[in-house]
């Protein structure tokens, strides 16, 4: 006599795929916003032996209209150095990485005293450029 | 007599959803990875409230003008720069000899900056900056 298995439906429920990926879908759009500076507008310079930073603690942006960011939101030079120190707090060398992201035509009397400020709040700094492209 | 409706709300398929979500998640992500996040890291002695008075080494004074470099007050084309630099540093052991004193005029740009600067570093000079401070001096 031949006893026939019964097939057992182990199918997975479509109807929860679309929820799982809304979950996700907020997820990303919530972490993409805490940092977000993309809307900011600038042009990085270009450099030779580029590297990526292995933490990111914070991010400062002089844009094409000279004006500070840190993490996105506009800031005075004046007290940026204090939201530094606030932001980086006790993190070890090697986690107070600061990302500086500066517009290449931002003259000196505009980047500098961000440079400053990054130093005197004891930051890492990483300057973020463009490959340089070799001119043939 | 009752007229019975038909029915016309028709609800949309439930499996579409998870496709559309998923193609929102891979557009958000290829929009983040756009920004560049390659760069050079650079070390900066922290910024101290008084300069130092008692230099016991001579440092090395570099004055950047728009689009030319002044080497302890040779202004140089930026050809030849690399060389001097280099020459200078070649014999330099201690870290405290290796500094090299960056001054800029208001006016450089931050691509001429950071090409100077960059030269500086990979010919193992230690970058300090001098900035000028603004005071308020009384007259009588």
């Amino acid at each position: 006599m031949i006893v026939r298995r019964k097939k057992l439906d182990a199918s997975v429920p479509a109807m929860a795929m679309g929820d799982i990926a809304f979950l996700l879908l907020i997820f990303f759009v919530i972490l993409a916003r805490a940092r977000d500076d993309s809307h900011l507008q600038w042009k990085p310079a270009a450099g030779q032996e580029l590297t990526r930073p292995t933490t990111m603690n914070a991010s400062v942006v002089v844009d094409k209209y000279n004006v500070t960011h840190l993490n996105g939101r506009e800031i005075p030079v004046g007290t940026l150095a204090e939201e530094l120190k606030v932001l980086l707090g006790e993190n070890p060398a090697g986690r107070r990485t600061v990302m500086l992201k500066v517009h290449h035509e931002a003259t000196a009397v505009y980047f500098e005293p961000v440079i400053e400020a990054v130093s005197e709040a004891g930051g890492e700094l990483h300057h973020i450029l463009e490959e340089e492209k070799n001119q043939q | 007599m009752k007229l019975n409706r038909t029915k016309l709300l028709v609800e949309p398929p439930a499996s579409a959803t998870s496709d559309i979500a998923f193609i929102l998640i891979v557009f958000f992500l290829v929009c983040a990875s756009v920004e560049p996040d390659k760069g050079r890291a650079q070390v900066l002695p922290r910024a101290e409230p008084e300069p130092q008075k008692d230099k016991q080494s001579q440092t090395i004074d570099v004055e950047l003008t728009r689009n030319a470099v002044i080497l302890n007050g040779n202004p140089l084309p930026p050809e030849t720069f690399r060389k001097s630099i280099e020459l200078k540093l070649a014999d330099k052991t201690r870290d405290e000899d290796k500094i090299v004193a960056v001054k800029s005029r208001k006016e450089v740009p931050y691509s001429h900056w950071m090409a100077v600067t960059g030269i500086i570093e990979d010919s193992g000079g230690i970058i300090t900056l001098q900035l000028e401070e603004e005071q308020t001096v009384q007259v009588k």
